[in-house]
């Protein structure tokens, strides 16, 4: 389990600046401080609840927000079956209480190390989400006296992390980027069309076509070097 | 602003998002995966992330768009340098509140550079 917690400090870096910036857009967009942090609690999703509290901001109905939540999390459901397919022992208790920790960070991490102990998961999903609910609280109490310039760059810690974990393998291998590149582009184009759906629909087209273009020895050669390598 | 209650907007995506979380967890064993979904599976870490953050990254900043990018390309060029993940992110904001703050003066910069 420490080890898992030594794997997610990385992760704590892009969560505590992200959850302020979260608790700055949801003050903004009428919530009380209890409610911002009971919402970081309780639903635990990265970019959706920035969608869920922009679309409050703009007037979108409770049936609107709570579908797209149900839109843009539903990727959790594809992450979990990854994760607990990988964990060694499974363990129903366990599995239930960690179900709720799954984010894009802390699945990510996981699944590109070689380890596959439930402990290393619960460790590393764990410190995400402690990180996310304190950052919210940091940002509740801070708010006032942040200028709008360090909110707004706080906004880019997530997507640095993103970035960040994708380079390496990218870097690697060639067809791993050229799959990327076009998972980017069609998101980019579908997203005109089916709005909200579209990041699921590009995650399981892009995987579809990387089934063609990328060869098996790409991903176990990721694998390895991934987990001999100090992410911290 | 609508009226939207936030006890039912928290309760309610709370839902949405806890039980597609918990399905997987409970029912992993009664479901058995073939070599090709096994690696179906592996390659959504990678796609999930390149749809994450193309083209959201470009509305880092709903008014200028060259922030996120410029963010982006900041933290993919310290990933290249092997910078370890936490400090890409430190490193990565720190630019963008720079970059924020000379964004003013670009008036002026230009200016001088057509005096020049």
């Amino acid at each position: 389990m420490i080890y898992g917690i030594k794997k997610g400090i990385p992760i704590t870096f892009g969560y505590v600046p992200m959850g302020i910036g979260y608790a700055a857009l949801a003050i903004k967009a009428g919530l009380n401080p209890i409610e911002t942090v009971s919402m970081s609690f309780f639903v635990f999703a990265g970019a959706g609840q920035f969608m869920a509290v922009s679309m409050l901001a703009g007037g979108a109905s409770l049936i609107a927000i709570v579908l797209t939540s149900f839109v843009v999390n539903f990727r959790y459901f594809i992450m979990n079956f990854v994760v607990y397919n990988k964990v060694e022992e499974s363990n129903l208790p366990l599995n239930i209480l960690s179900a709720h920790l799954v984010v894009d960070e802390s699945f990510a991490i996981f699944s590109l190390l070689e380890e596959s102990s439930i402990w290393i998961y619960i460790g590393l999903a764990g410190i995400a989400f402690l990180s996310w609910v304190f950052g919210a609280a940091i940002g509740v109490v801070l708010l006032d006296f942040l200028p709008v310039i360090v909110t707004n760059s706080f906004n880019i810690a997530l997507y640095a992390l993103f970035v960040a974990i994708l380079v390496p393998s990218v870097k690697r291998s060639s067809r791993i980027c050229i799959m990327v590149v076009i998972t980017g582009i069609l998101n980019y184009v579908l997203q005109f069309f089916i709005a909200n759906w579209s990041v699921i629909a590009a995650t399981l087209i892009g995987a579809a076509i990387g089934m063609y273009i990328v060869p098996d020895d790409d991903l176990s050669a990721d694998n390895q070097e991934i987990s001999s390598e100090e992410v911290i | 602003m609508a009226d939207v209650n936030i006890a039912y907007m928290i309760i309610g995506c709370a839902l949405v998002t806890f039980i597609p979380r918990l399905i997987p967890a409970v029912f992993v064993d009664k479901l058995n995966f073939g070599p090709g979904f096994e690696k179906f599976l592996n390659l959504i870490p990678f796609t999930a992330l390149a749809a994450l953050i193309c083209p959201g990254v470009l509305t880092v900043d709903p008014n200028i768009w060259y922030i996120g990018l410029a963010g982006a390309i900041v933290a993919a060029a310290l990933a290249w340098k092997k910078v370890p993940l936490g400090a890409i992110v430190i490193i990565t904001v720190i630019a963008l509140i720079i970059l924020y703050s000379v964004i003013p003066y670009f008036g002026v910069i230009a200016a001088l550079f057509a005096f020049i």
